[in-house]
Parts: structure tokens; C-alpha cells; sequence
């Protein structure tokens, strides 16, 4: 077990320090940087010379291998540098949007799983022929609504003209409502499509046959043999879309005016905020490490054979 | 020696400031003192203000930028007051002051008692040491120079409420420059910080009616009143303490959920509202505020180092190619007047050059035609196997862009010219904007209630919006215009009032006959406020302050 949980580490720290530096090298490859964009913008007005000397304040012309080893270093120490755009330590940035991030992202991906088992169950268990059909549409209008046009339309509904949920100051739950709503339509569509196919791929296979052929009923099936197996290609693509929520929630942050890492790495990239963005890849690495991690680690509790497996390597 | 020496004869002043309250008195000016006639001011009360774009370095100099400007003013206060109405410079923390005649020394004296929210007082230390830092920049710090201080070199502190500031040459916009948001005055321990620690808010300690209380980064703001404030602008009525307790910045990103908010009852103020959403608001019973930015007109220039520009005779074609009335009526509102010069008609030294600027296709064909430029076989001009086709890059932060070049385009078209409009995220568009072989024609606007803004916009170690060698872009291979710049130099020091405007009229005449510049409208800062919200006001360039605000009993 110990060997076990040491190499996952050791993989881990591996595929950080590649997304470490695989993003210094393009981040480095950009055309301009931030401190070009800051002091350069017209807007400051500056002459040549004072750009020069700011550049060299900021050590911007150092050799790269120089600049790489200053950063890693600075890392290691948990020194992620100054944001050049907002003139504050990208650590305060990353800690003034990653708690709305992790709720946000957390109890959308909650209310998308809820949301896709529930369509899934309907869709198998639902009486009518044509409601199943209707259900198994669902998915597909869910991924096809523009996530802006969705939060838009439930603020106007419910904050502007019901006035149910403030937008503008509402209270740390109040906030959550209408943005956790917006995201968990586009994310439990595909969670609800895969569910729904894998338990129409399961309900052909021959153990089903066998079952069913000792009698057991539809229900009892679905609920013995065709969900947990239907479960584990859904938690595998789970792991990802939620990993893809903690960075990946810039339009509904932007259309709720919410703190939160999508918008960071957005306003980021737009200004080629290095020191920001590099700090986003190496915490989104370490975020994916981990859920994928999580995700291995749940595999055996769903299926038995993988139990035994993983017994025999600790 | 006071202030009229500086400005040249006393007539000369009155006439000055008769013509630009005539012409000045602008939409949101009347609304004010109308506001002001409706009974007495209540205290207290929390204003709810909705901005566009979370702020961003806060470091005075950086206040050029409309969220930054829309925080510093309310919590910084400036040597003198420029008085939006007439222009005149009014004391504020400086007394009085005098200038000598060739405008290389000022003396200020320092209003007493005035202290920072830290406790430490303003006195004539603090200035100095305020302006050594805007005027010379800190290496050490990495504070950049700030761009309304031309010629600086350096602060004497004669008594602790008198200081003396000496150029290296004649610096006449400097009075005027002390007046701007890009001159808030801070505490030293604020100087002391460096560059890059200035975007956290609460670090930002002035003596402004409010105080930045908290602050959650990107997301919110809260300045909260400074009950022992009393050093408001001399001539202002107001004295004392503001009269909201609190002013809440709340980031909101999405033009349509900051309306929506502003007409739920959710939000008192927005920032940035968009031409086409004015309607819906004022059908609501909410007023728009347009104040005018009163600086170089929103336009669009031309970079001569490109070959395709290089010849008078194609920007003045392309000049007359312009339909103006068009863009302003089909894509903005009456706040953004039909620009007639370089500059807004509110900037002091505007004249009226819309006898150049006319619309006139037969003309621009004629001169792309004199140019060698002919129509060729698919409809678009050429010369010598070159097609006409230029590129501009959208710049975001001004109103509409996209659409208006994309107008511009159209307009272009009909005599055969492409227009390309790109759009980047702001870094590579910072960088391409720099290359006149990328970006041969560019949007380009600036404010500052001061001549020197036409210098800050064209002078190739400024803005350097026409692209000029020797400035702050290293892919020009030739363009200076010696001419402009010899110009612009007396601009900015020449220290007689009534000759330096007449300077000014002297470069609107070259820009135009030189067709660098196609200016389109006079770009105003737009907001939206609640009916109950009384005594909005705004500085000389459109940034709002707060001071005299305060809440009437919501209906």
C-alpha cells in the first residue's frame, strides 16, 4: 500500500513540475508580457527610457534559465510572485477567488449528478414509451442552451422581476442559488448521457439476460447489476468535468459578477499576467492530479475486480 | 504673483472661461445644480455603485484608467481643484500659489491641519515628496513618471507649509496637471510600497472624504466616510464631511445585470452604459450622466511610417471617405457629440475645424485617384500591384469601437478601400498596435482638461499614437514629423497663456491638414444613476466624486 501511495506521489510531483515548466515555456513564448502591456499600454504614457528601466527593475531581460530557476525556486517556496495587472501578490489573488470557486464548482457538479441520475432513472424507469423519449431528448437541449442566455434569464426572472434573489449584495447562500443552477445544466448533460447509455449498453449484456431469465424485475436489475456498472465510465468523466468547473466557470462568473478562477485566468491570458497564469497551471495540475487520484481510489469500492487488483500491488 | 500672471491678461482669462462655460456647460452640469435646489442634504446612507471592470494598480499616475479613476477620486485629494465648469484652477490643499513668468518655479502654500486617514500630516514634506515621486518616478520602487509632468526636476520644502518646485524648463501645464487624478497626493507610507503592492486598495492612504474600509480583490470595494474630513475645494458650498457613510464598488461585468440591477432597486450607480441602453434607462425615470472626457477626441489615426499612409493625399482621402454624422447617429447618442477638431469643443484651446473634416466622397475618390491609388477590376484600389488594405485593432476600453470601425469599414469601402477590423486579447494588442506595419490606422483617444493632452497624445516620447520613431515602439523604420513635434513642444512649455492656446490652434490645424487623425466624436464616461441619487458630480475628465452626493428618500 505504502509503495503504492508513495508512487502515486512521486507521479503526481512529476506531472506538476511538467505543467510547471511546460507553461513557463509558453507562457514565455507569448508575444508580449505583462510588464510590456502595463507600462506600454499608451495609457500610462511613458517614454522609451522609463520603460527600459522598469524592465530592468523587474529583471524582465534576464536569461530565461535564470528566470526559470528564479521562479521555481520561488515556488517551491510558496512565493507565486506579484500580479503586474492588479498590483498585488498573486497568492491574495488565487486565495481571494478559489473558496467561491471550490463552492461554486462543488455544489454545481453536486446538483449536476443529482440532476443526471434523476434523468437517467426517468429515462429507464419511466412508464410511457414517449416519455422516455423525451427524458433521453433532455441532455441534449440542456447542452445546447448558451450558459449566458440561462444565468441571464434566471437573474431577470428571479432576482429583477420576482425579486426573490438579490444579485447585487445577496448573502453568502443567496449567491450560490441562480450560479449553481446555471452551471449544473451544461454539466449534467453529458454526466446524464453517458449514465443513459451505459445502462442501455448494460441491460444488453448476457448477465442481464441470466437475471432476468431467474426473474428478477426490471427495477431490481437496473438497481443490482446495471448501475454500478453503468456508474464507473460516468465517475471517470466526472473527475474530469469537474475538473474542468474549478477553472473552466468564466461566463457564469462574469454574467453573476462572481469572484472565481475562470475569470482570473481569463482577465490573465487577456493581459498576459505571467506570474498569475503560471500559478493557475501549476494549482489546476495539482487539482486534476488529485480528483483523478480520488477517482482511482473510488474505482475498487464500485467494482470488486478492481478490489482485488489493486490488493495484489500493496 | 498669482494666478492671473500665468494666465496672461485678466480679459484674456474672462473671455477664456466665458467661451468654455458657453460652450461647456454640458447635460450633467444643469442636472447637478438642479439637484442641488431640491431641499436640504440628508446624511448618512450607503451608495451602491456598479462598475464594469475590477480596478487595477491604484498608484496615482495610474488613475487614468476609469475604474482606478472612480476610486482615487474619492479617497485622494489634489493641490488645487480644476473647476469642471469653467476650467479655472481653484485652491483645494494648496492655499495660493505663484508662479514665475517663465513658468519654471512653482510655490505652493499648504493648507494647515490637513492630515492623512493614517494620521500623518499633509504638510509641505508630504507634497515634495509626493510630487519628487510622479515627476521623477522611482527606480527602486519601480513607480513609473507620471504622464501630466513634463520637465520635472525638482521640490524645495521652504516651511512646513510652503514648497517650491523648480523645472527644467518652462512646464505651463503643470498648474493644471497638479488639479488631475493622476495627482492624488498619499500618505509617505504608500509612497514607500512598491509598484507592484499598489493594487490592494486599503494600501492606498490619502486624505479624500473617504477611506477605503475593506476590500475583497476583483469583487468588491468599501470606502467608508471620513468623519473629520474639512478640507474640501475652497470655492466649493460644500464644506465638511461628505454625506454618504459608505460607498460600496461592486464589480459587475455584465452590462445588462447592472441595469437590471440599477432599475430593480439593487444598485444606486452603474458605470459604463452603453449608447443604445440609454432609452431604457431614462424611460424608467433614471438619469444618464455623459460628463465629457475633454481631452483628444475619440478618433481614428493613421501610422505614416507605413508606406500605404505615407501620402497626405491618401489620409486626406480617406478623411473625406468618413462619414462622422453616420457613426455618431446610427451607433451612439446625443452624449457623444460629432467631434469638430482633435479636440472636445469643452477643451480649453479648441477650435472648429469641421469646414475640414467634411464628408465628401467625389473628393476622397479624387484624391486617391491624384494619389495613384485607381479601382481596380474587383473594386478595390491599387498601385503598382498593391492593394489598398489596412488593418486597425478594435481597442476595448473605448465605447462601441468594434462597431465604429467596423462603420468606418463600410464607409471606406464605398470608395474602394479595405478596412480590416482584428480583434486580440489586450496583450497581443498592445504589442501589434505598436507596429505600423500591423496596425497602419489605430483608434485613439485620451482625456485631460489641459492643452498638454494634445502633446501626451502625439509627441513620439508620449502616447505616440501616430507612431514615431525614437518612442515607446522599436519597429517605426522612419516617421517623425519634426514639424508636429516642434509644435507640440511649445505646447507644453510655452509659458504665455494666450500664445500657448494659440499653439494649440496652430496643431489642430496641422493634424487635420496633415489628416493624422480622423476625429469622430467627443468621447464622454456614461452612467447611469437612480432618480433619489442626488448631487452626482464629476471631475474636469468625467470621473465621478462622490463628495457632494447624497440619498433622497426613495419614492
Amino acid at each position: 500500500m505504502s509503495r503504492y501511495v508513495i508512487g502515486r506521489i512521486g507521479q503526481a510531483a512529476l506531472v506538476l513540475w511538467a505543467a510547471f515548466t511546460v507553461s513557463f515555456i509558453l507562457l514565455q513564448a507569448l508575444p508580449g508580457d505583462a510588464i510590456l502591456i502595463k507600462f506600454l499600454n499608451p495609457e500610462l504614457g511613458l517614454g522609451p527610457e522609463q520603460i527600459a528601466d522598469i524592465r530592468a527593475a523587474y529583471a524582465a531581460d534576464s536569461p530565461l534559465p535564470v528566470q526559470y530557476l528564479h521562479t521555481v525556486a520561488n515556488f517551491l517556496t510558496g512565493n507565486f510572485g506579484y500580479s503586474i495587472h492588479a498590483g498585488v501578490p498573486v497568492g491574495d489573488l488565487i486565495l481571494a477567488n478559489l473558496p467561491q470557486t471550490l463552492w461554486l464548482a462543488s455544489l454545481g457538479f453536486l446538483l449536476s449528478v443529482i440532476v443526471a441520475v434523476a434523468l437517467a432513472a426517468l429515462s429507464a424507469l419511466a412508464p410511457f414509451s414517449w416519455l422516455r423519449a423525451f427524458v433521453q431528448s433532455i441532455p441534449a437541449l440542456f447542452i445546447s442552451t448558451p450558459v449566458f442566455w440561462l444565468g441571464i434569464l434566471l437573474i431577470q426572472i428571479f432576482s429583477f422581476q420576482l425579486r426573490l434573489i438579490p444579485v447585487i449584495n445577496p448573502g453568502p447562500w443567496q449567491a450560490l442559488v441562480l450560479p449553481v443552477l446555471t452551471l449544473a445544466v451544461p454539466i449534467s448533460a453529458p454526466l446524464a448521457q453517458i449514465l443513459m447509455r451505459n445502462i442501455d449498453h448494460v441491460l444488453t449484456e448476457p448477465f442481464v439476460a441470466v437475471a432476468r431469465a431467474k426473474g428478477a424485475s426490471h427495477r431490481w436489475v437496473l438497481w443490482k447489476h446495471v448501475a454500478k456498472n453503468a456508474v464507473l465510465p460516468t465517475l471517470t468523466i466526472g473527475g474530469i468535468l469537474f475538473g474542468e468547473l474549478l477553472a473552466g466557470a468564466v461566463v457564469t462568473e462574469a454574467v453573476f459578477g462572481l469572484n472565481g478562477l475562470g475569470g482570473l485566468t481569463q482577465r490573465s491570458v487577456n493581459d498576459q499576467d505571467i506570474a498569475v497564469l503560471q500559478a493557475i497551471v501549476v494549482f489546476s495540475a495539482a487539482a486534476f492530479v488529485l480528483i483523478n487520484l480520488t477517482v482511482d481510489l473510488l474505482y475498487p469500492v464500485f467494482d470488486p475486480r478492481l478490489r482485488v487488483k489493486q490488493g495484489a500491488v500493496a | 504673483m498669482t494666478l492671473n500672471s500665468r494666465f496672461g491678461t485678466k480679459a484674456g482669462l474672462a473671455a477664456l472661461v466665458g467661451a468654455t462655460f458657453l460652450t461647456g456647460a454640458a447635460l450633467w452640469s444643469a442636472g447637478a445644480l438642479a439637484a442641488g435646489a431640491e431641499g436640504a442634504p440628508a446624511k448618512g446612507g450607503t451608495l451602491v455603485y456598479l462598475e464594469q471592470q475590477a480596478h487595477t494598480n491604484l498608484y496615482p499616475p495610474a488613475g487614468g484608467f476609469y475604474p482606478n479613476g472612480g476610486i482615487l477620486n474619492q479617497i485622494t485629494d489634489k493641490l488645487t481643484y480644476q473647476n469642471p465648469k469653467t476650467l479655472e484652477i481653484e485652491p483645494w490643499i494648496a492655499e495660493s500659489w505663484t508662479v514665475n513668468a517663465d513658468a519654471t518655479e512653482y510655490t505652493f502654500k499648504i493648507r494647515p491641519g490637513v492630515t492623512f486617514s493614517d494620521g500623518t500630516p499633509l504638510d509641505a514634506a508630504a507634497v515634495a515628496k509626493n510630487y519628487d515621486t510622479f515627476g521623477r518616478g522611482n527606480k527602486d520602487l519601480k513607480l513609473p513618471v507620471s504622464e501630466v509632468i513634463n520637465n520635472y526636476d525638482r521640490s524645495e520644502v521652504i516651511d512646513p507649509q510652503t514648497v517650491k518646485f523648480t523645472f527644467k524648463k518652462p512646464s505651463p501645464g503643470f498648474l493644471q496637471g497638479t488639479s488631475v487624478i493622476g495627482s492624488g497626493l498619499v500618505s509617505l507610507k504608500t509612497l514607500a510600497l512598491p509598484y507592484e503592492a499598489l493594487g490592494d486598495a486599503t494600501k492606498i492612504i490619502g486624505s479624500g472624504p473617504f477611506v477605503v474600509a475593506s476590500e475583497t480583490l476583483g469583487r468588491e470595494l468599501t470606502l467608508k466616510v471620513r468623519a473629520d474630513y474639512k478640507w474640501g475645494p475652497a470655492k466649493l458650498e460644500h464644506q465638511g464631511r461628505a454625506y454618504l457613510d459608505e460607498i460600496k464598488y461592486i464589480v459587475t461585468p455584465e452590462d445588462s445585470v447592472r441595469i437590471g440591477a440599477l432599475l430593480a432597486g439593487q444598485a444606486d450607480v452603474i458605470r459604463q452604459i452603453q449608447a443604445y441602453d440609454e432609452k431604457q434607462v431614462e424611460d424608467e425615470g433614471y438619469l444618464i450622466y455623459a460628463p465629457s472626457t475633454r481631452g483628444v477626441n475619440n478618433s481614428v489615426v493613421f501610422r505614416p511610417d507605413n508606406p500605404l499612409v505615407a501620402d497626405v493625399r491618401v489620409r486626406r482621402g480617406l478623411l473625406h471617405a468618413t462619414n462622422t454624422d453616420e457613426i455618431v447617429s446610427t451607433l451612439f447618442s446625443a452624449n457623444y457629440p460629432k467631434a469638430t477638431s482633435i479636440i472636445a469643443k469643452t477643451a480649453s484651446g479648441y477650435v472648429d475645424l469641421s469646414q475640414r473634416l467634411s464628408y465628401d466622397l467625389e473628393k476622397a475618390k479624387a484624391l486617391l485617384d491624384e494619389a495613384g491609388w485607381k479601382v481596380g477590376a474587383n473594386g478595390r484600389r491599387q498601385k503598382d500591384g498593391q492593394v489598398l488594405e489596412l488593418s486597425a485593432y478594435e481597442s476595448l476600453p473605448q465605447p462601441q469601437n468594434k462597431e465604429t470601425l467596423q462603420l468606418v469599414a463600410q464607409q471606406w469601402e464605398k470608395i474602394g478601400v479595405k478596412l480590416n477590423v482584428l480583434t486580440a486579447d489586450s496583450g497581443s494588442a498592445v504589442v501589434n498596435n505598436l507596429d505600423p506595419a500591423k496596425a497602419p490606422v489605430s483608434p485613439a483617444m485620451v482625456g485631460r482638461a489641459d492643452p498638454d493632452v494634445i502633446k501626451s497624445q502625439y509627441y513620439p516620447t508620449n502616447r505616440n499614437v501616430l507612431l514615431q520613431k525614437g518612442g515607446n515602439s522599436d519597429k517605426v523604420q522612419a516617421f517623425v514629423d519634426e514639424k508636429l513635434n516642434q509644435l507640440l513642444d511649445r505646447l507644453a512649455s510655452e509659458p504665455d497663456r494666450a500664445k500657448r492656446l494659440a499653439v494649440a490652434g496652430d496643431v489642430q490645424n496641422y493634424v487635420v491638414d496633415q489628416a493624422y487623425a480622423i476625429p469622430i466624436f467627443e468621447e464622454p464616461q456614461a452612467f447611469a444613476a437612480a432618480p433619489y441619487v442626488k448631487g452626482v458630480s464629476f471631475e474636469a475628465v468625467g470621473r465621478p466624486s462622490f463628495y457632494n452626493t447624497w440619498l433622497a428618500p426613495r419614492r
